[in-house]
């Protein structure tokens, strides 16, 4: 029975197509009927009219007929949809400037909202490439409030084997490489990993094997390591026979095992290493720093496959007691440290919470042009909706169901929808194209995987329809809740305020709108502005910087100071260049980090309760290089060296922290631990900007490179001619020295902008859009006010008859329009003042409430709506009443 | 009102079969015609109601049709009877006589009980 229901169904699909045919067909029949009635009545006697005249009676009607059978024959909700959609289309193509402007600002919301949707999607809805990834946690590490990323790697190793609610607790960390193969040396990003890593993960390799618990036993002795899909496409051309050959990674020849899968980028989101090496080759890969056995050093990322049935609290509880026994047996190194269980990946929360605040900024700026695009497009249909009165009022007079004709509008506005998601989806497509080939001048493998999904597809789907049906209702509702007699005698009421209030309400919806996207844009301009005076601490104009990691290559202590020095001296040397330093860290790095300081005679009671500081290693002439202003004392010389008393340069946060109004040059503390050797203070330096821009100076020391020493440093120059031609001289004397080198150099300008990129991408996004919604809102208020004043032609007449002057006539019309401006500007402005403050982050020096900003912006909109309002209002002035009167 | 129509469409349907069965390959007229006979006239349906009915079976597969040739020459659709057609008559016979006979039992005079 089912069966034959479906087999009517799919007849009446097919009967859906061939209309033509199957309609003809069946006039035959039906006239092939009439025709034998007509002969029977015949026969029976009746004159040939009458016998015709019966025939048709007895047949009910040849239309209804035909209708009914139409109705059976295909599939009529369609059918009638198709129809809808059919006239929509005619209604559109015949004002097709309107239409495109329709299409093409919801194109532009929806295409925004879908490229800023990919992104959310990438940090967050995505999951890793792992089987089962719902079971994965990180663990942080935590004493005393403050969060740690990592554990030591003894820590872990208890952990992994003392807890019983994890199936498996895998260790890895990021591994700066420098790798040679086939005569090309390289800088790459590898994972050092536990045995366990690719098992417990489920990831197998596509060729060869992964590593295993047998090669993570002995230190040093398991020389192997697997290829990304990607290094080993990309490096290595896709050679089949790549499984034992051997590459050299960090002086240290390493041997081929395996391929990762396609798509397997390790666990973390935001970035994709290229090799895997075994946790026990952690010392040769990070040559002369190895931390295996080292329970101080918390170097280990963890994460962990909850055993099924297990909830992260009862892991958590399980893993702190295990916490605590470490705790007894190491109390020195372990002294309240706990464990908290957090979704998987390093990525700090503070760093996922700055991403995702900026994500948020973007997704409330898109959301914001979407809704001003609909509003666009509400007033649109509505204005559509009011020429086709007339027409819709003998639709439903001719006995048109109110439902039916709602369709017919809604179809139109869902066209508009679609054409606006489809070419938004291209949009989007061609931004997230562009945001991809964007490359950023980050030494981190950075993964920017975004990509159009199935979920941004059916978010793109589901907004557009969204759209189409939200904002295409209201005005068919209203349209066809119309007063039938007034609307057919093509009537004009006066004053017109009763239906215009969806109208209102949207012009009111579009300047506040756009008041809060202007204000956003103009506070991310002032902010952009600001950044520009911002006391950076240092001079990055004709100031290059050239990195290298000594450590990568093998050198030890010795020859990397060697190296440091030959280095320097020749590039002092080179003609053009001014003067030239070597620091280990340049602002503004994201690795700068704070450490425990201790004053003497200011003793902390506990470690976690030290102050802390910023600290970079420099070599004499960077300050110099940097153009960093020494304020009091002197800078360093190349006699701080080992054998000379320890010093210190300060800047002047530092001073004002922990010696106001003192002088601090001769004081002494130590950085790093209580133990570690008191430093002198020898110099103060101006303020600036260290771990990327901030608004408030943060306390900062800089020591001497030669008293101690770090392997990974970078060179800065400055010169007085072209700085790109120096970047070129410098690799090629770094060559000289070391021809397997690996360097990156680049300008210091260049890093500048890097740091300012975020603020450059909110502020033309939000004033790109504050700039659209004004123009839209100025159009929108322009096209209300004249057919307000076109309306009331008839009632201005008869007031100019009567001796209503020109002014009084402007300032009846303006009237309305300025109300609506301002009440606009009234919510415009509570709005932008709430919403602002979720862009606080990205303001440096300048305040979300910043008044000028908002005044500035406040006058820019009512100044362009008056305008828009006057234009109408004037022409209403310049009417003949004699005209007016007769105007109907 | 559209459950009206529904039971009307069954018992059509009905009896449209059962025609097909009875004269072999008829067109719409004739059955029409014939089913007003066979109603002995209580019945005064509008031919063009039947057309529908006649398309649906069509399309559930009770019934075939194919153009042919009238008496009088004239070129007509002729409906038959599929075996599905047969079988669906075949059970609706069944179902029809088991309906009317639990209604019998009910509009009988009460016997025990």
């Amino acid at each position: 029975m089912r069966l034959r229901q479906l087999r009517g169904w799919l007849a009446r699909v097919a009967g859906f197509f061939n209309y033509e045919n199957r309609e003809r067909e069946f006039a035959q029949e039906l006239e092939c009927h009439l025709q034998m009635h007509i002969e029977d009545n015949l026969r029976a006697g009746l004159t040939p009219e009458e016998a015709r005249r019966q025939a048709l009676i007895k047949m009910g009607g040849v239309a209804q007929t035909k209708e009914n059978h139409r109705r059976q024959r295909g599939l009529p909700l369609i059918e009638i949809l198709i129809q809808d959609l059919r006239y929509g289309l005619r209604m559109l193509a015949k004002r097709p400037g309107i239409t495109l402007i329709a299409v093409l600002s919801l194109a532009l919301g929806i295409g925004a909202n879908t490229a800023i949707f990919s992104l959310v999607n990438t940090i967050m809805l995505r999951p890793l490439p792992v089987e089962n990834p719902e079971q994965l946690v990180s663990l942080r590490n935590e004493v005393g409030g403050k969060v740690g990323m990592a554990f030591s790697y003894p820590n872990y190793k208890d952990f992994r084997d003392r807890n019983d609610v994890f199936a498996a607790l895998i260790g890895y960390r990021f591994a700066p490489l420098s790798v040679s193969h086939d005569g090309i040396n390289e800088k790459l990003w590898g994972y050092v990993v536990t045995g366990n890593y690719f098992e417990a993960l489920g990831v197998s390799a596509v060729l060869g094997r992964a590593i295993s618990t047998d090669d993570d036993r002995l230190p040093g002795a398991h020389p192997v390591t697997v290829l990304s899909y990607k290094c080993w496409q990309q490096r290595f051309g896709s050679d089949q026979s790549i499984i034992g050959k051997s590459i050299i990674a960090n002086g240290r020849s390493f041997t081929v095992i395996g391929v990762a899968p396609q798509g397997f980028f390790g666990t973390e989101f935001i970035a994709a290493p290229e090799l895997w090496f075994p946790m026990s080759m952690q010392g040769e890969i990070e040559m002369g720093s190895p931390w295996l056995d080292r329970r101080d050093v918390e170097q280990t990322y963890v994460q962990g496959r909850l055993k099924p049935g297990v909830g992260v609290a009862q892991a958590q509880a399980a893993l702190n007691s295990i916490a605590l026994q470490l705790e007894r047996e190491f109390p020195d190194i372990n002294e309240g440290k706990r464990v908290v269980v957090a979704p998987p990946g390093i990525m700090s929360d503070a760093m996922r919470g700055a991403l995702l605040n900026f994500a948020e900024v973007l997704m409330i700026v898109v959301a914001f042009a979407l809704l001003l695009a609909c509003t666009n497009l509400a007033n649109l249909l509505l204005a559509r909706a009011t020429e086709r009165r007339k027409e819709i009022a003998v639709r439903l007079s001719l006995g048109a169901s109110r439902r039916r004709v709602v369709l017919q509008l809604l179809a139109e506005s869902m066209l508009l929808a679609a054409g606006g998601g489809l070419i938004g989806l291209m949009l989007a497509w061609w931004l997230v194209r562009l945001a991809v080939g964007i490359k950023l001048p980050i030494d981190f493998p950075l993964l920017i995987d975004l990509h159009i999904d199935y979920r941004v597809l059916l978010f793109t789907c589901l907004i557009s329809l969204a759209t189409g049906v939200l904002f295409g209702l209201l005005p068919a509702l209203q349209t066809t809740k119309i007063d039938l007699i007034t609307a057919l005698k093509d009537e004009r009421s006066f004053g017109g305020h009763r239906r215009s209030w969806l109208k209102s309400g949207l012009i009111v919806l579009q300047v506040a709108l756009s008041l809060v996207l202007l204000v956003g844009g103009g506070l991310m301009l002032r902010a952009l502005e600001q950044a520009q005076t911002i006391k950076l601490g240092f001079d990055p104009q004709n100031a290059i910087e050239v990195t290298f990691d000594l450590r990568l290559q093998g050198y030890d202590n010795d020859r990397g100071r060697e190296f440091q020095k030959r280095l320097l001296d020749r590039v002092r040397t080179l003609p053009g260049v001014e003067s030239a330093g070597i620091v280990d860290l340049t602002p503004v790095d994201l690795h700068f980090g704070r450490s425990p300081v201790f004053i003497e005679g200011q003793m902390p009671e506990r470690i976690i309760n030290a102050p802390r500081a910023m600290a970079s290693r420099i070599s004499p002439g960077y300050l110099q290089a940097m153009r960093t202003r020494l304020i009091d004392g002197r800078d360093f010389s190349e006699r701080d060296d080992e054998s000379a008393p320890r010093v210190a340069i300060i800047n002047e946060a530092f001073a004002r922290r922990f010696w106001p109004g003192e002088n601090p040059i001769g004081k002494r503390f130590s950085q790093g631990s209580a133990q570690s050797p008191l430093m002198e203070v020898v110099g103060v330096v101006e303020d600036g900007m260290y771990a990327g821009l901030s608004d408030d100076a943060q306390p900062y020391v800089c020591r001497p490179l030669l008293q101690s020493y770090s392997g990974a440093t970078t060179l800065v120059a400055r010169t007085d001619s072209d700085p790109q031609k120096l970047l070129a001289v410098i690799r090629n004397e770094s060559q000289q020295i070391d021809p397997r080198m690996p360097i990156t150099s680049r300008l210091l300008i260049e890093k500048m902008s890097m740091s300012l990129l975020p603020a450059r991408i909110a502020a033309s996004v939000l004033g790109g859009f504050g700039l659209l919604a004004l123009a839209l809102a100025a159009i929108g208020i322009y096209g209300v006010m004249s057919q307000a004043v076109s309306r009331r032609t008839h009632e201005i007449g008869i007031r100019m008859a009567l001796g209503a002057q020109a002014s009084d006539v402007l300032k009846l019309t303006m009237r309305q329009g300025t109300m609506l401006t301002l009440v606009g500007v009234v919510i415009g402005l509570s709005g932008a003042l709430a919403l602002t403050q979720l862009m606080k982050r990205f303001l440096f020096g300048v305040s979300a409430t910043d008044p000028l900003t908002y005044i500035a912006v406040a006058a820019l909109l009512v100044a362009v709506s008056l305008v828009a309002c006057y234009l109408p209002a004037w022409r209403a002035t310049k009417i003949d009443p004699t005209v007016a009167l007769r105007y109907q | 009102m559209s459950d009206k129509s529904d039971v009307w469409q069954g018992t059509l349907a009905l009896m449209v079969l059962k025609t097909l069965e009875a004269l072999g390959p008829l067109h719409g007229y004739g059955i029409a015609r014939r089913i007003e006979q066979t109603s002995g006239d209580l019945l005064s349906i509008n031919y063009g109601t039947l057309y529908p009915s006649l398309l649906k079976l069509e399309q559930e597969g009770y019934i075939s049709s194919e153009w042919g040739t009238s008496d009088n020459n004239r070129k007509a659709k002729y409906y038959k009877l599929t075996r599905a057609g047969r079988r669906q008559l075949a059970r609706a016979t069944r179902s029809w006589e088991q309906t009317t006979e639990i209604l019998a039992r009910f509009f009988a005079p009460a016997q025990e009980s």
